[in-house]
């Protein structure tokens, strides 16, 4: 039992008892916090691969602009070099729209280029290229993981 | 024998052992009666035996914090059976609600009503909040239940939020993806937080999945506890706030000091005179029955306009969710619509900064603007400069709003409601 002391008076055994309580309290606590938040980020996600196989090179006309779905990203073919441009918008993740020139965002108004360039609207950024490099079967692979400058074409 | 059968039934049943087991007081006769009533019940003594005339009068209060209570009531009562039907899947969740709405008896309106209760709470939260501004009802000794309102303000729209993805239509959908997304512009912790609250990277099942544990448990728990505390506080702030609190000690508490009155005195925490003294007994009247009834007629009258708007109107429910195709243009729920505004100027100023100021001034209000004059009274003279700030801030609120919900087409581009929209021809 604690004798009672007066404030200014605490004795050193009560003092380290209180303060061995109070650690052991907020330690307690700030581990089941912790805890808590780690819980809650996941460690595995289901989520589709970043890398996909899109065809073989030969499946896009020389000039073409096709959009793949599932993907969410536009496969961009100029003689025969391909590119492959992301399709969600910079600003709040909405699917990007192809138009005659660029791209328009359904969501807020925003514009880009054939370059993926911001011409409008409040994206902040562009929309990001992704690397494209031909699998040993002949097949366009993409790394949505990998971004890449705008110039850099894969040629077959 | 003048007195109706069914208040003759109710006395029988209350003169029983049974009865008088349950109800202890009958149907109160006298004035002894009426205090113990209120007393003695479990849900009724969250409220005082006597109560102001001012806190009555239907124009003070409008009864906006009641009218709220009561949608929260009905949400917990519709949700719960919704939540009968509905599996919180990107599977089934659709599924259950097309069943909701075409096999299962009463579903369409179980599912409307509580859709409209949900819009109406945002609403009455937000007029009520506006209550309390223009009567500066905030002030001392009430700064901290207007924090804690401030927190219930916050909990509403995020149950409304965690609500809208429920249904994994097209709505839902892109509603909840451009709402994370804002979050994830907030500085150093943002993506980390849109890929907590996500539980990924992008909408899919597991955010299903957290939205609806927030849904239907954590933030009803909360908001039930915020409740509870901030009814408390408005007793134990001596009622609801009143112009000048004749000789009411409570209304001047120094800071850190228990109020003086008698429930404290008794328990020897203070010492003192009481706060009855000097206090008009004129002024209160008990609160059964002017308290008790018309709580109950505003409760059926809430019930009323709600079956009404249920029965005559149908909750939207979009296509199934579509992650490729985004509606054009695609809205969040009307009150963010004035934040989706200032987003399509600045995703980080209007989404961020805006918002987190408006929300901090809100909750240092009470502590910045500590005169005490003009209190519980409406848009008081001494309160003009107060009232005239708030006034410009909710008209910018309300002004943007509306350009969002009816200004705003296809890429968000203007339109006026009043012509044809514009025809897009859009291609991939
Ligand atoms: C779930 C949300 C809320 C509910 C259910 C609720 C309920 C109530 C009720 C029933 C009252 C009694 C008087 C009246 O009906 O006006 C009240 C008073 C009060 N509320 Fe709320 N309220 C909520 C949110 C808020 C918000 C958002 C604020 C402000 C930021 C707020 C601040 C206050 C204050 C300061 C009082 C005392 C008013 C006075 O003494 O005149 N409440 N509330
Ligand atoms: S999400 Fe594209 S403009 Fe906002």
């Amino acid at each position: 039992m604690n004798h009672p002391t007066p404030d200014n008076d605490v004795s050193r055994r009560s003092f380290f008892q209180l303060a061995l309580g109070w650690l052991a309290g907020a330690f307690a606590t700030a581990a089941s916090a912790v805890a808590a938040v780690r819980f809650l980020v996941p460690n595995v996600l289901y989520e589709p691969s970043q890398r996909f196989k899109a065809g073989k090179p030969e499946d896009y006309p020389d000039g073409s602009v096709t959009f793949l779905e599932d993907e969410r990203v536009f496969l961009i073919r100029k003689g025969n070099t391909f590119r492959c441009l992301s399709a969600v918008c910079t600003h709040l993740g909405c699917t990007v729209n192809r138009a005659n020139k660029g791209y328009h965002c359904p969501c807020h108004g925003s514009v880009f280029n054939d370059e993926g360039k911001v011409e409008g609207g409040p994206a902040p950024r562009g929309l990001p290229w992704f690397l494209v490099t031909l699998s040993k079967d002949n097949r366009l692979l993409v790394d949505k993981g990998e971004t890449v400058v705008a110039d850099k074409y894969l040629v077959v | 024998m003048n007195t109706p059968l069914p208040q003759r039934l109710w006395q029988r049943f209350t003169r029983t052992r049974v009865g008088r087991s349950i109800f202890r007081v009958g149907l109160p006769q006298s004035k002894l009666e009426r205090s113990q009533a209120m007393v003695s019940s479990f849900l009724l003594h969250v409220q005082p035996a006597k109560v102001n005339r001012h806190s009555l009068r239907a124009g003070y209060t409008l009864g906006l914090g009641l009218i709220t209570l009561y949608l929260f009531l009905i949400l917990i009562g519709t949700g719960v059976l919704l939540m009968f039907y509905y599996v919180p899947s990107t599977q089934q969740a659709y599924d259950g609600m097309k069943d909701l709405q075409f096999v299962v008896s009463a579903g369409l309106l179980i599912r409307n009503m509580h859709r409209w209760a949900a819009h109406l709470m945002v609403l009455f939260v937000m007029l009520h909040l506006g209550r309390v501004f223009y009567t500066g009802a905030y002030k001392q000794p009430r700064e901290f239940n207007w924090l804690v309102g401030v927190g219930l303000f916050l909990l509403t729209l995020a149950l409304s939020f965690t609500g809208y993805l429920l249904p994994w239509d097209q709505l839902a959908f892109w509603a909840i993806t451009v709402g994370t997304s804002i979050a994830g512009y907030a500085p150093v912790v943002g993506q980390k937080l849109r890929f907590l609250m996500l539980g990924g990277h992008t909408v899919g099942q597991e955010a299903l999945i957290r939205f609806y544990a927030l849904h239907v448990i954590v933030l009803p728990a909360l908001a039930v506890l915020m409740i509870g505390v901030h009814f408390w506080r408005v007793r134990k702030d001596g009622g609801l706030s009143r112009p000048d609190e004749p000789g009411d000690v409570v209304g001047q508490v120094e800071l850190g000091q228990v109020p003086t009155n008698k429930t404290y005195g008794l328990m020897e925490l203070a010492q003192g005179t009481t706060p009855q003294v000097g206090k008009n007994p004129e002024d209160e009247v008990f609160a059964w029955p002017h308290l008790v009834f018309r709580e109950l007629l505003l409760f059926l009258l809430v019930v009323a306009v709600l079956l009404f708007l249920a029965i005559f109107w149908n909750a939207p429910l979009e296509e199934f969710a579509n992650p490729i195709h985004p509606p054009n243009p695609a809205k969040a729920p009307w009150y963010f619509l004035g934040l989706q505004e200032l987003v399509s100027y600045s995703a980080f100023w209007g989404g961020v900064v805006v918002p987190g100021l408006l929300v901090t001034a809100l909750a240092a209000l009470p502590y910045l603007d500590r005169g005490c004059r003009g209190v519980g009274r409406w848009f008081a003279r001494e309160r003009i400069v107060a009232n005239t700030v708030f006034t410009i801030c909710v008209l910018a609120a309300i002004v943007f709003t509306l350009i969002g919900s009816f200004f705003r087409g296809p890429n968000w581009g203007w339109v006026e409601p009043w012509q044809k929209p514009p025809v897009v021809t859009e291609g991939h």
